[in-house]
Order: C-alpha cells, then sequence, then structure tokens
C-alpha cells in the first residue's frame, strides 16, 4: 500500500558500472512538500541515483518509485508530475530559448503560452532570440531551469541546480526554489555545496560511495553525531603554555589555534571558564563567538567514520 | 507496445525543422538538381539526354551521395546528443524512447525523402519537357528507390548511433557502414577469381560463365542492389558493364532486401536504444 505522504522512493536502488558499484543499495524516502538536499562528494554517485529514478539509467537491482508507481514499468506518464534538471545540462545548441521551451512544451503537451512567463522568470527574456549554442554554462542551468518548470509539475528533481552559477544568480535559483516549495511542489536536490543545502533543506540524505550514510533533518544528524558548538575567541598573546592552561579547564575537549585566534570545543558551562582564565592570565579578548554545528561538520564526521550515526 | 502517434510527430516535426532552419533541405535539393541536369547532359553529350541514361550516369553518383547524406543526417541523433546531455532532457519528458527513436526516423527520413522528390521531381521535368517524351515509370521508381536507399541509411546509421557512445566513434561506424556497400563488390570478386574466375570473362564482360552466388553481392551491397534495382525498372539488364540473367534477381526480391536492409537495423536500434543508459 503506497503512503500518498511519500512521493518519491528508492528501495535497495543498484546500479554497477563494469567493476565500479556507483550505487549500492540505496534506499531513501522523499516526503511531499518537503526540500530534500542530496549532498555527497563528487562521485558518491548523486546523479545516478537521480537519473535511475528518471528512468534515464536502468538499474541493476532494486526500484524506484515515482509516487507509488515504479519508474521501469510504472508508464511514462508518472514523469509529467516531475521537472528534472540534469547535472551539466545541454540543449540543442542550433535553436533559441523561446524555440527550445516550445518545444519541451509540445514534448509535455503543455500550451505554448507559458513561455514567455517562464523566460521573466529565470531572468533571460533578453536573451529570448539569441541561439542556446552562444549561452554562457550559468545562462544554459537558467534556462534549464525554466524547463523544468513547464507544466507545474508538483516534483522538482534537480541535480547540481546552483553548479556553475554565479553568486547573483545562485540568489535567484534558491529564492525561486523556495517559492516553488512554497506553492506546494516537493524539491529534492543535490549539491556538494553545504552552505546551500543547510540554507534550503527540510531533510537530508547523505550518500558516499553509493551507500546512504544518513538521512534526517540536519538538526537531527548534527545532534546525533554530538557535534557541539565551539567557542571562537581572538586574543593577543596567545601562545603554546596559554593554550597547554585552556586544556587543561574542565570541560574543554579540544582546542585549536591559527595566528590571533582560538577555537575551543568545550561544554556550554565551560565557555565562561575559559574566558575568565584567559582575562585572569593577562590576554586580552578582542572578539568571541559561538559557532553552531554546520552540515559541515557532519558531513565530515560522517564520511570519515563511514558508518552510521 | 502502445504508442503516442503525437510524441512521434513532435520528434519528427523537430528533426524537419532542424533541417529547414540550417538550410540543409535547400542545399540537398540544390544538389540533386543541379547533380541531375549534368547527368542529362552528360548522357546526352552535349544535349539532354534520354532519361534512362541520365539516370544510368545519376545512379552512379546517388548511390554514393545519398548514403552519405543519410548518414551525416543519423550518426550523432543518439549517440551526439547523448553525450552532450540533451538527449537526457528529452527523455525525462513522457515520452517512450521508442517514440523518440521513431520521430528521429521519421523526421531525418521525409528530410532526404523530401529533397529527393523536389529535386528530383523538378529535374525529370526540365528533362522531359526538353526531350519531349520521358519514360516516367521507370523514372518514378528510381525516385522511390532513391528515398528508400535514403531510408535505409538512415536507419542504418540510427543502429550504430544508438549503440556507440560516443559522436566520434559512431562518426568512424558511418564511414565504415558507408564503404561496405563498396566493399563487399571487391570482396566478391576477389571470391571470384581466387575460385577459378576467369580475368578474361571478367575484361570482356561475358558473364555467363558467373556463378550465381556472385550476384548475391547484390543483396549484400545496398548500394548494389539498389542500382541494380534501377536498372530493371528501366528494364536493363547490364549491371557495371556485365550482362547478367540470374533468374532470383528482380525488381521485387531487391525491393524486399532493401526493406529488409532498412526494418532490420530499426529493430536493432529499437533494442539497444532501450538498453542503453542515456
Amino acid at each position: 500500500m503506497h503512503d500518498p505522504s511519500i512521493v518519491i522512493e528508492t528501495r535497495d536502488l543498484t546500479k554497477r558500472f563494469k567493476d565500479l558499484l556507483a550505487v549500492d543499495s540505496l534506499s531513501m524516502k522523499v516526503r511531499k512538500g518537503e526540500i530534500y538536499g542530496f549532498l555527497g562528494p563528487n562521485g558518491a554517485g548523486k546523479s545516478t541515483t537521480i537519473k535511475m529514478i528518471m528512468g534515464l539509467f536502468h538499474p541493476t537491482s532494486g526500484k524506484a518509485y515515482i509516487n507509488g508507481k515504479p519508474v521501469n514499468g510504472g508508464g511514462v506518464e508518472l514523469r509529467r508530475d516531475v521537472g528534472f534538471l540534469p547535472e551539466r545540462i545541454s540543449f540543442y545548441d542550433n535553436l533559441t530559448p523561446i524555440q527550445t521551451l516550445n518545444f519541451f512544451c509540445e514534448l509535455r503537451n503543455v500550451d505554448k503560452s507559458v513561455v514567455p512567463s517562464l523566460l521573466r522568470d529565470v531572468g533571460l527574456e533578453d536573451a529570448a532570440n539569441r541561439k542556446v549554442g552562444t549561452f554562457s554554462k550559468g545562462m544554459t542551468q537558467l534556462l534549464g531551469i525554466a524547463q523544468a518548470m513547464i507544466g507545474d509539475p508538483s516534483i522538482y528533481m534537480l541535480d547540481e541546480p546552483m553548479g556553475g552559477l554565479d553568486a547573483r544568480w545562485v540568489k535567484t535559483v534558491r529564492d525561486k526554489l523556495r517559492t516553488l516549495n512554497e506553492q506546494g511542489a516537493t524539491i529534492i536536490f543535490s549539491s556538494h555545496i553545504l552552505s546551500e543545502v543547510q540554507a534550503l533543506c527540510h531533510r537530508v540524505a547523505i550518500i558516499d560511495n553509493g551507500r546512504l550514510v544518513a538521512e534526517d533533518t540536519i538538526d537531527n544528524i548534527s545532534g546525533g553525531l554530538h557535534i557541539r558548538p565551539r567557542l571562537w575567541i581572538q586574543s593577543t598573546g596567545l601562545n603554546e603554555k596559554m593554550l597547554s592552561w585552556i586544556r587543561e579547564i574542565e570541560g574543554v575537549e579540544d582546542v585549536v589555534a591559527k595566528g590571533d585566534t582560538v577555537t575551543i570545543t568545550c561544554d556550554a558551562q565551560a565557555r565562561l571558564r575559559v574566558m575568565n582564565t584567559m582575562q585572569d592570565r593577562g590576554l586580552i579578548i578582542k572578539d568571541f563567538r559561538t559557532l553552531e554545528p554546520t552540515l559541515e561538520e557532519a558531513f565530515v564526521k560522517l564520511l570519515s567514520e563511514g558508518g552510521e550515526p | 507496445m502502445s504508442l503516442n502517434p503525437r510524441s512521434v510527430y513532435v520528434i519528427a516535426k523537430k528533426e524537419f525543422a532542424d533541417n529547414v532552419r540550417n538550410r540543409w533541405i535547400v542545399a540537398l535539393i540544390a544538389i540533386f538538381l543541379i547533380l541531375t541536369i549534368a547527368s542529362a547532359f552528360m548522357a546526352g553529350e552535349g544535349s539532354v539526354g534520354e532519361m534512362d541514361l541520365t539516370v544510368g550516369v545519376l545512379m552512379t553518383i546517388s548511390s554514393m551521395l545519398v548514403p552519405i547524406i543519410a548518414i551525416m543526417l543519423g550518426y550523432a541523433t543518439i549517440s551526439g546528443e547523448a553525450e552532450s546531455g540533451a538527449l537526457s532532457v528529452v527523455l525525462a519528458c513522457p515520452i517512450r524512447r521508442i517514440e523518440v527513436l521513431l520521430g528521429k526516423f521519421l523526421g531525418l527520413g521525409s528530410v532526404i525523402c523530401f529533397s529527393i522528390i523536389v529535386g528530383f521531381g523538378i529535374s525529370g521535368m526540365i528533362i522531359a519537357g526538353t526531350t519531349g517524351h520521358a519514360q516516367w515509370g521507370g523514372y518514378v521508381a528510381f525516385i522511390l528507390l532513391t528515398m528508400l536507399l535514403g531510408l535505409l541509411y538512415v536507419s542504418l546509421s540510427m543502429s550504430f548511433s544508438a549503440l556507440l557512445k560516443r559522436r566520434v566513434t559512431s562518426l568512424g561506424a558511418g564511414v565504415v557502414t558507408f564503404f561496405w556497400g563498396m566493399i563487399i563488390g571487391t570482396i566478391m570478386m576477389g571470391l571470384f577469381m581466387s575460385t577459378g574466375g576467369s580475368m578474361n570473362d571478367l575484361i570482356s564482360g561475358d558473364t555467363s560463365s558467373f556463378p550465381d552466388w556472385f550476384w548475391f553481392t547484390v543483396f549484400l551491397s545496398p548500394q548494389d542492389g539498389n542500382q541494380m534495382a534501377a536498372m530493371l525498372a528501366f528494364g536493363q539488364t547490364e549491371f557495371m558493364g556485365f550482362e547478367f540473367d540470374v533468374p532470383w534477381i528482380d525488381l521485387s526480391s531487391l525491393a524486399f532486401a532493401q526493406l529488409l536492409w532498412t526494418i532490420v537495423p530499426l529493430m536493432l536500434a529499437y533494442r539497444w536504444f532501450e538498453k542503453r543508459d542515456i
């Protein structure tokens, strides 16, 4: 029985290319209405998984489902609900953006009158009559996002949507994804840029070497790994002796010094003791702040442990 | 297997429109037109020649030119688009792979057929108008056979385009495919010589000593088969300077072989395309 709150699901999805196991028994579930980040280092199997979900790659074993229907054997109509942006997107160089979007409207049986507004949405209206072959990587990417929006799909499957975009366009795309999500769309996107995932996603899946390492909210992943907030202090007069005094303070786990700053991993209660000790020893604290755990730390910790959180 | 004709049409229309946009189709019509008129003057030794003689001259060129054009249209249609990534966006749409394949075949096929009909058609009318009489039956059969040759090579090139991973390798396969039709005749000739064939018979054109299997080349080589069919369509029984009289070679067996050469590669293309990771 299909749970209608699950829009994308994979069960033991596996892909082997000759002697390379690209995706290894991957099982994940994407819930309706969430922004789901698909995170992993290059070559982890993100794109391969996405291509199997889109029916472009044939799984060696296991299955992928869209809205409860199997991708292989479930008919082509189920893809009507999915807007897709592949990694390193490419269109037909000889067509203009208008001709390109017209073609994809025809393929999806959507009225072509939506094309101008799609181009405006991604800020390409000024390039509407140029050949796509003359586009920069970022512009092609934006056209790809416009293409994915044809027919207002309820699911977006985006492989590295921010890849190749400069900062201005990253913001455009990020805002666009938020808006689409607020309008009810489920968004799955892969990235190796952790800050993007952290800023946008409700839940993340972390994969490495084709295996799912973690699938949860960022808070839960960080919490489960016992990654603590850290204390960052800028001060004058830091030296080895001072650092060893800090290390001896009760509750301090780790001390890393760099130039005139020091980052201390410690209990919340130990923070004041650290600062007091430093001042008592004659150091002048110029600045300090606490650093919340980042996805990057969780990511690095998970990958270095290579196992269950 | 269910098919959505609308999806096939959308793909076919795009392939055709691409070749209108890049002016390929105009160039092809011009090439066919000029070629036919030049052949007519050659056949008529300075003035416009009769249709059957014109076709005799024209065929030696068109049986090479049409396969080259078809291979150029088709060799990268899958491998090239898969390599660039354009095909993955198409296949992520609600469309079946068979629909993409058939659409491409029909689209590219109509590029070739349209330019053949217009190019050869106009020049046929010029010849008929100038000479005052025309063997339209044979000429129309020649046009149909040339279109079939075009479709045949589109199908062949799509089959290796569906199989091979990269644009460059399928270009190589295109070259091999093109020369296959020529090489096979030479191989048959070699086999004939090494099994007691006489060079004198070959030079004098006395084909009575030729074994029947020698003529099988017209089934193995799509180009030779097409040429011979066109000769037969005009009631000629001379081929590459050789008189032939082999009972099992007639217009229908040749046309059937040409159809097989078209359908089988297309079926293979479907099989390879379905299995392919895009």
